[in-house]
């Protein structure tokens, strides 16, 4: 278990890909995008609303992604985020950035891929 | 379910977001821990187990707010100044919007706005009028190729009294072959022409030109052609006529073009027809209606001591006038030395082709375009006067706005914004006015100024009047918004508006703004009424003759049929023989010509038993040679010794009459009666004539200037000065006879044209035409800036009475009686007029210098002028103050007292 420095790090520096990988393929609203975020990493990762809102309101202040109100029926109205075409050249080179990182720590520190 | 929406607010207070950003961010995080709330819920933990789950999820690092805290835009803690920032991008759409709502503003305020719109509308009206005539006859490049480049080329005889006189043919000669300055060099001389044997006998204007003047002005002939250098020969019979000519008498007929006109006798083919817009100037009244080519004969080329010709020259490229005038001063000091008998102190004046087309009428509209700058300077003070009562009344409408975040300089452009839209609605009234006022000036416009007739707006006046309304706009607008801008809010809105410092500035710039318009006003009288003095000057003026009851015309024999006075005398006898029996003549004469048609025919005499003086001192005598009862029948006063008489035949003593000044000139102290002189040198030829009376000076050539010498010789005594002109005085209205004497010429010979019917008072009318022109303008103008004035005045006030309602009501309550408060009243607008008048003295006596060259017989100070225009200026004043006064001391105190 990674001690709550390394935590908020690690965190910090994928956080951006992370979210822009789960928005890729159809928009999501924040909830959704926490419970994937828990759900995929099997509880490693966990956000909250206090860490992914400001993070979702960044991304979207730099044109990476685009939240809009919908209303469906039978449900509240909800923010659903969109990955805009800025966002997903940025998606592209954080995860050639992401992939590069990955195999540099995995040459250094043995760890080889499963 | 708990509400976390308070719980998200909280943590979002310290931000300062707008509410809407802020709302947008607890909806979406209060659904997150909503979802989040229920899941735990359903993981079996309590409901206050889950709620502490997720308060713990929320306050985990306490990031929310910090995290935000980067990203969000915060508002400004002041929201005028985002107001104010914002609003500077949006520049076009707040002029809209106050263009908008100025006109709303207008059309709400009916009164004011007619008012102001009249006031701005005389005013622009005026002033694109005059600029119509200036622009027009000042502005506008004379109707020829390159025209800065044409010159008229001048003999100066300053000595003689002729500092432009006009050249005579030899020194023409000399100077177009010896000068290196000028492209061209063309000769003009009057002619008049009679044209018979094709219905009604007529006399044209003509002139005889250079061949080359055509091609010197750069002037092609709408029909047929120019005149060919070798035409410019003696004998050569071509003519060219006048647009004008060709439209009345032919009919524009092209087929004129080849057609043969008998002209004075002798058949001339018409070879070409110029355009309308070819008004060549000339001495006198001359208006051309056909030109011939001058072929100087070799005794014309070589007379050097008649001076009759008018010279027009084209500069070469790169020349200047400076450069011309240098060379012909020194072509003129060459031909000096060589022929001293006549050219002794005859030197060569160069001057511009548009300097002697406008020059005798450019200061006067001058003057008037100064005169209608200041009318609309009035009529802006008054609108700026109207406007800031108004924006007295809107202090509350402004604090308002102040306090509600509209900035300062917000407020200054719509108040501009409004004044512009004003202005802009005058400027289109005062269009329409102007196109009314011009067709009215035309008609006294005098018609010796070129292309008077020409006058009309165009797209210069247009975009005159548009920059005129713009600046006024802002000139009257200026005063208002500054006040708006400068304007103390707490004040206003605790003083209920009334009686606070703002209002106080504000009646202090209406005061200044009433003492502008008085000091203006009375500037503009002052000019109008040294003009008016002058013009009653001129008519007081003795010409020397009676005018009234005389009818003139002109009746230029034919040279062919009558070439010398032997046949020209039997037809005048009879003529006048014929005319005195019609009923309502008193009595007829003929003469060479008659007082103020012509400038010609002057010349030096010599006196018997003197030596002659050099040539450069003998003064010129103006000769009239006149049929016998000429002096009764003008109303000449005969001063000594007679008249002509029947018996002053060719064959008896060779008599003259000479004027007054011509005695005291040559015979000063002595009667000149029995003396002998002829005309010319005392070695000429020509015969000695014998002076047997002396008459009244006549102002001859000019209305205005002090009368030249002048002889008198009987028409049958004198070979060379054929009479041209036609005078009977009646008993009845002159012109009521003239159909019957041109009846009478006819009757003697059917072809010889009778032209000029005129009274001798529209004679003298025309001749002080240009002074009328001024006088009556000025005039207008004046009294239009006088009732401006007294407006102005007068709103004031009534505006300021109506201010001072309760303090009047306090001092009558208090004991003042009703003549106090209409002195007090009263005495206040005096004391603003007072001082407009002391300042308009002083700038009159400064500024009327200016029109010195329009004055007559009175000095541009005349005191009796200015102390006249004071009185009637005060008087205005007075009256005007009188009546709100007047209401003031109706005030009921109980009334005032009330009044809030």
């Amino acid at each position: 278990m990674a001690s709550a420095i390394l935590d908020r790090e690690l965190k910090k520096g994928s956080a951006e890909l992370l979210i822009l990988s789960l928005v890729e393929d159809r928009p999501r609203h924040g909830y959704e995008i926490a419970q994937l975020i828990d759900l995929r990493s099997h509880g490693t990762l966990h956000f909250n609303v206090a860490s992914l809102y400001p993070l979702l309101y960044r991304l979207e202040k730099r044109g990476w992604i685009r939240g809009r109100w919908v209303e469906k029926a039978g449900q509240r109205r909800r923010r659903y985020y969109r990955l805009t075409s800025a966002g997903k050249r940025t998606l592209a080179a954080q995860r050639d950035g992401w992939r590069e990182f990955v195999e540099a720590i995995s040459r250094i520190t043995g760890i080889q891929h499963a | 379910m708990p509400d976390f929406k308070e719980e998200i607010r909280k943590r979002l207070a310290a931000l300062n977001l707008s509410a809407t950003r802020e709302n947008e961010i607890v909806e979406e995080l209060s659904q997150h821990l909503e979802d989040q709330y229920e899941q735990a819920f359903r993981g079996a933990a309590t409901e206050e187990e889950a709620y502490q789950a997720v308060l713990r999820d929320l306050n985990e690092n306490d990031l929310l707010a910090p995290e935000l805290k980067r990203i969000e835009r915060r508002v400004p803690k002041n929201p005028v100044v985002v107001m104010g920032t914002e609003r500077k991008t949006n520049m076009l759409g707040d002029l809209w919007q106050d263009l908008r709502y100025g006109l709303r503003m207008l059309v709400s305020n009916p009164g004011f706005t007619i008012v102001a719109v009249i006031a701005l509308a005389l005013g622009i009206g005026a002033n694109s009028a005059i600029f119509s005539v200036v622009n027009t006859v000042l502005l506008k490049p004379l109707p020829y190729k390159d025209p800065d480049a044409l010159v008229m080329v001048w003999e100066e005889a300053t000595h003689l009294g002729f500092p432009f006189n006009t050249p005579s043919p030899a020194n023409f000669i000399d100077w177009r072959e010896q000068n290196t300055v000028f492209e061209g060099m063309a000769a003009m001389a009057q002619k008049s022409f009679n044209l018979t044997g094709a219905g009604e006998p007529e006399r044209f204007d003509g002139r005889r030109v250079s061949a080359d003047l055509f091609s010197l002005l750069g002037v092609e002939p709408v029909l047929g052609r120019s005149f060919w250098l070798e035409e410019d020969q003696p004998g050569a019979r071509v003519v060219i006529l006048s647009y004008g000519v060709w439209q009345r008498r032919f009919g524009a007929d092209p087929t004129v073009i080849g057609r043969a006109l008998n002209l004075n006798g002798e058949s001339y083919t018409v070879i070409g027809v110029m355009p309308g817009s070819v008004d060549l100037p000339s001495i006198d009244h001359w208006h051309d209606q056909l030109w011939v080519p001058i072929a100087f004969t070799s005794e014309d080329a070589a007379s050097r001591g008649n001076h009759y010709l008018e010279v027009i020259a084209r500069l070469k490229p790169g020349i200047t006038r400076k450069q011309a005038q240098a060379e012909m001063s020194t072509i003129a000091a060459r031909l000096e030395k060589q022929y001293p008998a006549e050219n002794t102190r005859i030197g060569a004046t160069v001057q511009s082709l548009h300097e002697k087309v406008v020059g005798n009428i450019k200061p006067a509209l001058l003057v008037l375009l100064g005169a209608v700058g200041f009318v609309l300077l009035i009529a802006c003070a008054n609108v700026a006067n109207l406007l800031l009562a108004r924006a007295a009344v809107r202090q509350k409408e402004i604090a308002l706005r102040l306090a509600l975040g509209a900035s300062r300089s917000r407020l200054t452009r719509q108040f501009l914004a409004e004044s512009v839209l004003l202005a802009a609605m005058g400027g289109a009234c005062g269009l329409a006015l102007s196109f009314v006022a011009l067709n009215i000036l035309k008609t006294f416009i005098p018609a010796s100024i070129s292309q008077a007739q020409a006058i009309s707006m165009d797209g210069k006046v247009l975009i005159f009047t548009a920059l005129v309304s713009l600046v006024t706009g802002l000139i009257f607008g200026l005063a208002p918004a500054t006040q708006a801008s400068n304007f103390n809010l707490n004040d206003t809105l605790k003083e209920g508006g009334r009686d606070s410092s703002a209002s106080s500035r504000g009646n202090r710039i209406r005061n200044l703004l009433v003492i502008s318009e008085v000091a203006v006003s009375f500037l503009l009288l002052i000019g109008a009424g040294l003009l008016i003095n002058s013009f009653l000057h001129l008519l007081k003026l003795d010409p020397g003759y009676r005018a009234d009851h005389l009818l003139t015309m002109k009746v230029v024999l034919s040279e062919t049929k009558y070439p010398d006075k032997e046949r020209r005398a039997p037809f005048f006898r009879e003529l006048i023989r014929r005319v005195q029996n019609l009923p309502g003549v008193q009595s007829v004469a003929v003469a060479s010509n008659l007082p103020l048609t012509y400038n010609g025919d002057s010349m030096p005499i010599g006196i018997e038993g003197r030596a002659d003086p050099p040539p450069d001192q003998m003064p010129d005598v103006i000769l009239r040679v006149v049929s016998p009862g000429y002096f009764s029948t003008m109303g000449i006063p005969l001063v000594q010794g007679r008249d002509f008489t029947e018996q002053d035949k060719p064959d008896a003593v060779r008599v003259a009459v000479i004027s007054e000044k011509t005695a005291r000139h040559f015979w000063p102290g002595e009667s000149p009666i029995g003396k002998r002189f002829k005309p010319g040198l005392v070695t000429g030829d020509s015969p000695w004539r014998e002076v047997v009376g002396v008459v009244k000076d006549v102002r001859q050539n000019d209305f205005v200037a002090e009368p030249k010498m002048q002889m008198y010789m009987a028409h049958e005594q004198v070979g060379s000065f054929a009479p041209n002109a036609v005078v009977v005085r009646t008993s009845v209205d002159p012109l009521s006879l003239g159909t019957a004497v041109r009846k009478t010429v006819w009757e003697i010979d059917k072809d010889q044209p009778v032209s000029d019917i005129r009274s001798m008072e529209e004679i003298v009318s025309e001749a002080v035409a240009r002074q009328r022109f001024s006088m009556v303008l000025l005039g207008v103008f004046a009294t239009l800036a006088l009732v401006l004035a007294a407006v102005g005045i007068y709103g004031v006030m009534s505006y300021s009475v109506g201010q001072r309602t309760h303090e009047i009501g306090i001092r009558m309550a208090l004991g003042a009686q009703r003549s106090d408060v209409l002195k007090m009243a009263v005495g206040q607008g005096l004391k603003l007029v007072l001082i407009g008048v002391a300042i308009g003295v002083v700038s009159a006596v400064v500024l009327t210098r200016v029109m010195a060259s329009l004055l007559f017989g009175v000095s541009a100070t005349d005191p009796v002028t200015f102390i006249a225009i004071s009185l009637v200026l005060i008087g205005v004043a007075l009256l005007a103050s009188y009546i709100p006064a007047l209401r003031a001391a109706r005030i009921d105190p109980m009334v005032a007292l009330r009044y809030q």
